[in-house]
């Protein structure tokens, strides 16, 4: 808010407009940057400096490892703690960007004999590339719009909720980092469209390349959105040689950047996401040839020209893109891609899609919550982006309706509609406040005479804005009243708006506050008297797991926690969230959902040695395992249709109830014994039954039961994470036939070689005592 | 067909043979009745692929012992003084199922589908105590009808793909549901660029609309309201309008959590936001329109009010979702 405060003074401020005005625009962008890093701490200062969620650590590990052995090592990194038994290549199929760009850092920093830990970098990181981002994002507003509406927008976007959700100190993920990628891209992309030179579209090719390697989602966005802007423009009759010089070398050199990175390979070239950018850049150059034939052909043989290379043109690349997918050199859309298209597509096909919650449709409750004031007023942007439209503004708007378009379909999409929602809020802020913040009285600042330049063909903007020095001494003369609203009227006007922007402000630092900055590793409780508890239960295990559990020990539990096990724990794990391989997920969702002698076979074919499950009955956590059974089950069911059925986990009513009156297959699978192990035995208070769960709300169904093949390693402090060590076999049974012939010891002489001693017949016999413990099952 | 008519000359055949051996063997007697109920059951299988069945007959393929073969059965209510739609929709997945049976490669006498309505046999109902439609039942081919023979409704819906699961389920023969394709959508979408083209040629001479920018920013901004408000949601998850609670009557049209919405509220909501935006046009033209000052100030009034009216509303209907939120802006 004191940024708009101060953008008052841009405006009255008539000495030396031009050095003040980029003084200002500095001060403006560094407290940006200030507020933008300062908001992402909460949790820092709140917890301490740690990695949040899960993907995270994955990444972190990444990052400790390119850092311990190299670049050329990380590449080849062959990762046989993730998996087990398969492994994974990490090299080839990560985006390395993340890593590198951190990785960078920590070198820079250590050369300038500055130590610190690769961990605290990636701890700070994406609050550091989110002042980069609303840099990006005022660079981007200014050549869209006006710099008074870029630094609105650099304003928001450092703020928004929307973009801090995968940003705060701690979530080292891509996300954070790719949106500023994402807005420096399209910076540097309309740039190019509007000078037309290679340079700038070289630019933007470069920085496309750092977007691939950091993200799938968020490169395939740009790679489609760009084509799709040249297309409209060229649907509205806008081609000029700038778009085709832009669009032609930034698609080439994007193209062969993006194709050196391992994991991406021949992708762009083989998969259908591709190929829109593939056809508009066929479209261009064919659109530039004939441009260039109808110079010299007359209009009756340019027409015949047109009819038939247009009909051949169309005809050959229909018969190539169908044969190429036929003979199956071009994929698909791949399911994630494919969901967004046709919403119904992922419900029925991959529940490992459907079962991650961020990729649920959008309420508009969760558009509020992350966009607050903005989101009602950015489509006025778009309106006036359309009243006064031109070639970048065209970008804006296909930008803005598409992003909505995804954003609905996906939680996760927010993410792409924040920065356009911010630079659009911003156009309308800015349009109003340019006209009532100004005073009456003749004052110019250079930025308007800049917004004039732009803008001078709408002569009716001359009633309230004076253009240069010439005309205001003619609307000096003219009375007031007739000139504008009047003083007060305005000043009402911006003092209401500045307070929903207050609002605005408040409301985003409690969204950071209360929402977006809780490590999910490190849970606080708060009591009556406000004092915090803090629930370490999962450090505590994997901690438990690293120091107790041999180096080459395996843990099962589910995908969720595979990269905290392995970041954490450092040890061998089964399935993680880099959800690859279907099957092997349902193999060990089979596990979960099995009776425990069906699990003990699985679990020794897969060398399980530790089982790890979430239990949040005692103290009310609701994102616990048995809240996430029927997930497993249902991806179970996908691979192994035989052996699990949805149906059995369910009473006959058709409800998931944990209680005496739930389903019997559910009270006797694994995932229940192991979360419910001894659990009977536990009175919570007194006001509730033993065995009362918290998290469900009632008294479990089945208390006393024994396991066979497992048993109890570890219990956290308030039972949240369980280990559990799967016993060897045990021994054979005791010999049931007695008929079985004893092995008669061979009869020796005793008498023969050298031994010639002779023996005592009838010696007394020493009966040895046994010995009663089993130090081996 | 042809591979239906041998089998249906050797259910003759043996039909004959086993007439022949009757008046000798006693014993032989089940057996005859048996392929005398698999022949008729496969001749009215022929005709039609969901058998339909009265009271007497119920009882007597179905409900009578020797039988080698399982029978999923539907009671419903089609006849409309019923007035019971969701049997209709019931019965065309059904029938769709029945026919994607019927007509496939393991086709065989072991299953058969078969439907009763209550107006031919109500004693059906009375018999199996339901008084509910559309139920399905499966009737194994030996032994009592189990727990899991009844398709729950309630749970998995009565698709023509879900019943084709619980039949996998209960009988181990996997249908393969085949839809004859809905060409509606096709139809309904050829039309309306039919249509869309027909008017771009018919007002060929007059083609400045596309050139309107108020109406290609009308559309825009469509778009993004309708997005923006949740109607994606509403078309994935297919929320009710609005809920009326059942004992008080009270309609309530706001969604008591912020996880789930209503029609209606998403409407609201779209409403709500077109309204500030329409407020900030306002602010913004108040300025640019011809006329004395006083109109201005209306305007501009006008819009602020727009604005700032329709945005606490907004905020406040986000409070009553989002609970513990603690900010309001002009009123509660």
């Amino acid at each position: 808010m004191a940024d708009a405060g101060v953008k008052t003074e841009i405006r009255s401020s008539m000495w030396n407009p031009g050095g003040l005005q980029s003084l200002l625009t500095f001060v403006i962008l560094t407290l940006t940057w200030i507020v933008a890093f300062s908001s992402r701490l909460f949790a820092v200062i709140r917890f301490e400096s740690i990695i949040h969620e899960f993907d995270p650590w994955f990444n972190y590990r990444a990052t400790h490892y390119m850092v311990e052995n190299g670049f050329y090592n990380f590449l080849n990194w062959f990762d046989d703690r993730a998996w087990y038994p398969l492994g994974r290549i990490v090299g080839g199929t990560v985006y390395p960007g993340l890593m590198v760009t951190s990785g960078t850092i920590h070198w820079v920093l250590s050369h300038l004999n500055i130590p610190v830990h690769i961990r605290d970098v990636c701890v700070f990181l994406a609050p550091i590339f989110s002042g980069l981002t609303a840099l990006a994002t005022y660079f981007f507003t200014k050549e869209v719009w006006s710099k008074g509406a870029g630094l609105f927008a650099a304003c928001f976007i450092a703020i928004v909720p929307g973009y801090i959700s995968r940003s705060v100190a701690g979530s080292y993920d891509n996300e954070g980092i790719a949106i500023f990628a994402l807005m420096f891209t399209y910076y540097l992309w309309i740039k190019a469209v509007k000078t037309g030179s290679v340079f700038w579209a070289v630019l933007t090719a470069l920085s496309y390349f750092y977007m691939v390697s950091l993200s799938m989602g968020g490169y395939v966005f740009i790679i489609n959105l760009i084509p799709l802007h040249v297309f409209v423009l060229l649907l509205m009759g806008r081609y000029s040689r700038r778009i085709f010089i832009a669009y032609t070398s930034f698609f080439i050199v994007g193209l062969i950047c993006s194709m050196q990175i391992p994991f991406v390979g021949f992708q762009p070239i083989k998969t259908s996401e591709h190929m829109a950018s593939a056809g508009v850049f066929a479209l261009v150059i064919a659109y530039s040839a004939l441009k260039y034939t109808q110079s010299f052909l007359s209009k009756a043989e340019f027409k015949y020209f047109f009819l038939v290379s247009a009909a051949s043109a169309a005809g050959f690349i229909f018969c190539t893109v169908v044969g190429l997918t036929w003979a199956g050199y071009i994929h698909p859309w791949s399911g994630r891609f494919y969901s967004l298209w046709d919403t119904g597509y992922a419900k029925i096909h991959i529940p490992i899609i459907a079962s991650v919650s961020e990729h649920q449709p959008t309420t508009w409750v969760s558009f509020f919550f992350d966009l607050h004031i903005l989101v009602c007023a950015f489509p006025a942007g778009v309106w006036y982006c359309v009243k006064e439209v031109n070639d970048e503004r065209v970008f804006v708007i296909l930008y803005a309706i598409f992003a909505s378009y995804f954003a609905g379909v996906m939680v996760r999409l927010m993410l792409t509609l924040t920065p356009i929602v911010c630079v659009l809020a911003a156009i309308a802020f800015s349009k109003t406040f340019e006209i009532y913040l100004k005073d009456d009285s003749p004052k110019s600042s250079s930025k308007e005479e800049e917004e004039e330049k732009k803008q001078d063909n709408k002569n009716d903007r001359l009633y309230d804005k004076p253009q240069v020095a010439k005309p205001k001494k003619v609307k000096e003369d003219r009375p007031k009243d007739q000139d504008s609203v009047g003083m007060n009227i305005k000043t009402i006007i911006v003092i209401a708006l500045l307070m929903m922007l207050m609002l605005f402000a408040v409301h985003c630092t409690w969204v950071t506050s209360s929402a977006y900055s809780s490590p999910s590793i490190v849970l606080a409780s708060y009591n009556h008297d406000g004092s915090r508890t803090i629930l370490d239960d999962f450090r505590e295990a994997y901690f438990w797991l690293r120091q107790n559990t041999g180096d080459k020990a395996r843990v099962m539990s589910w995908w969720d926690y595979g990269y905290q096990i392995a970041g954490m724990g450092n040890k061998t794990t089964l399935v993680d969230n880099n959800t690859w391989n279907n099957s092997h997920i349902a193999l060990v969702g089979k596990a979960m959902s099995s009776n425990e002698s069906a699990a003990y076979d699985i679990m020794r074919a897969l060398d399980v040695d530790y089982v790890l499950v979430i239990f949040g009955g005692v103290i009310g956590y609701s994102g616990d395992d048995i809240n996430k059974f029927l997930w497993m089950v249902r991806i179970a069911e996908g691979e192994h249709p035989k052996d699990i059925r949805e149906s059995d986990y369910f009473t006959p009513q058709g409800e998931f109830r944990v209680d005496s009156a739930g389903s019997k297959t559910l009270l006797n699978c694994l995932m229940y014994k192991l979360s419910y192990y001894r659990f009977g035995e536990l009175q919570l208070d007194f006001r509730s039954p033993p065995g009362f769960d918290r998290t469900r709300n009632v008294e479990i169904g089945n208390k006393n039961f024994d396991l066979t093949h497992l048993e109890e390693a570890y219990t956290t402090e308030h039972w949240l994470v369980r280990i559990y060590r799967v016993k060897d076999m045990t021994n054979r049974d005791i010999v049931k036939n007695q008929a079985m012939p004893k092995v008669k010891p061979k009869k020796r002489s005793k008498k023969t070689g050298k031994k010639k001693t002779g023996s005592i017949k009838h010696k007394p016999v020493v009966k040895k005592g046994k010995k009663l413990s089993k130090s081996k099952n | 067909m042809a591979a239906m008519w041998t089998l249906l000359k050797v259910f003759l055949t043996v039909f004959c043979l086993s007439l022949i051996q009757n008046s000798f063997a006693v014993q032989k007697n089940k057996q005859d009745l048996l392929t005398d109920k698999v022949q008729q059951m496969t001749e009215w299988n022929n005709k039609k692929s969901v058998i339909k069945f009265n009271g007497d007959k119920f009882k007597q393929y179905v409900r009578t012992a020797p039988r080698n073969y399982s029978v999923i059965v539907m009671l419903t209510a089609l006849q409309p003084k019923r007035q019971c739609s969701v049997c209709k929709q019931a019965n065309e997945e059904y029938v769709i199922l029945a026919n994607s049976w019927r007509y496939s490669q393991q086709y065989s006498n072991k299953l058969f589908f078969a439907m009763v309505d209550y107006d031919d046999g109500a004693d059906v109902f009375s018999q199996l105590k339901t008084n509910t439609a559309p139920v399905f039942m499966h009737f194994p081919e030996k032994g009592k009808t189990k727990k899991g023979d009844t398709l729950d409704i309630n749970r998995v819906g009565f698709s023509a793909e879900a019943i084709a699961k619980w039949v996998q389920e209960r009988t181990d023969v996997q249908i393969r549901i085949f839809r004859p394709p809905n060409y509606s959508g096709t139809l309904a979408l050829a039309l309306l660029f039919a249509l869309i083209g027909g008017l771009l040629y018919l007002k060929r001479n007059n083609l400045e609309f596309i050139y309107n920018k108020t109406f290609w920013g009308i559309g825009a901004l469509v778009i993004i309201f309708a997005m923006t408000s949740g109607q994606m949601w509403n078309h994935i998850r297919g929320p009710p309008v609005m809920h009326k609670n059942p004992q008080t009557g009270q309609i309530n049209y706001i969604h008591g959590s912020s996880q789930g919405q209503f029609v209606a509220e998403t409407y609201i909501v779209f409403l709500l936001n077109a309204a500030v935006v329409g407020g900030f046009i306002m602010l913004n033209e108040a300025n640019n329109i011809k006329g004395d000052s006083g109109k201005r100030r209306i305007i501009a009034l006008v819009g602020l009010g727009l604005v700032a009216f329709f945005f606490s509303l907004l905020l406040s209907v986000f409070r009553s979702k989002y609970q513990g939120y603690p900010y309001s802006f002009l009123f509660k």
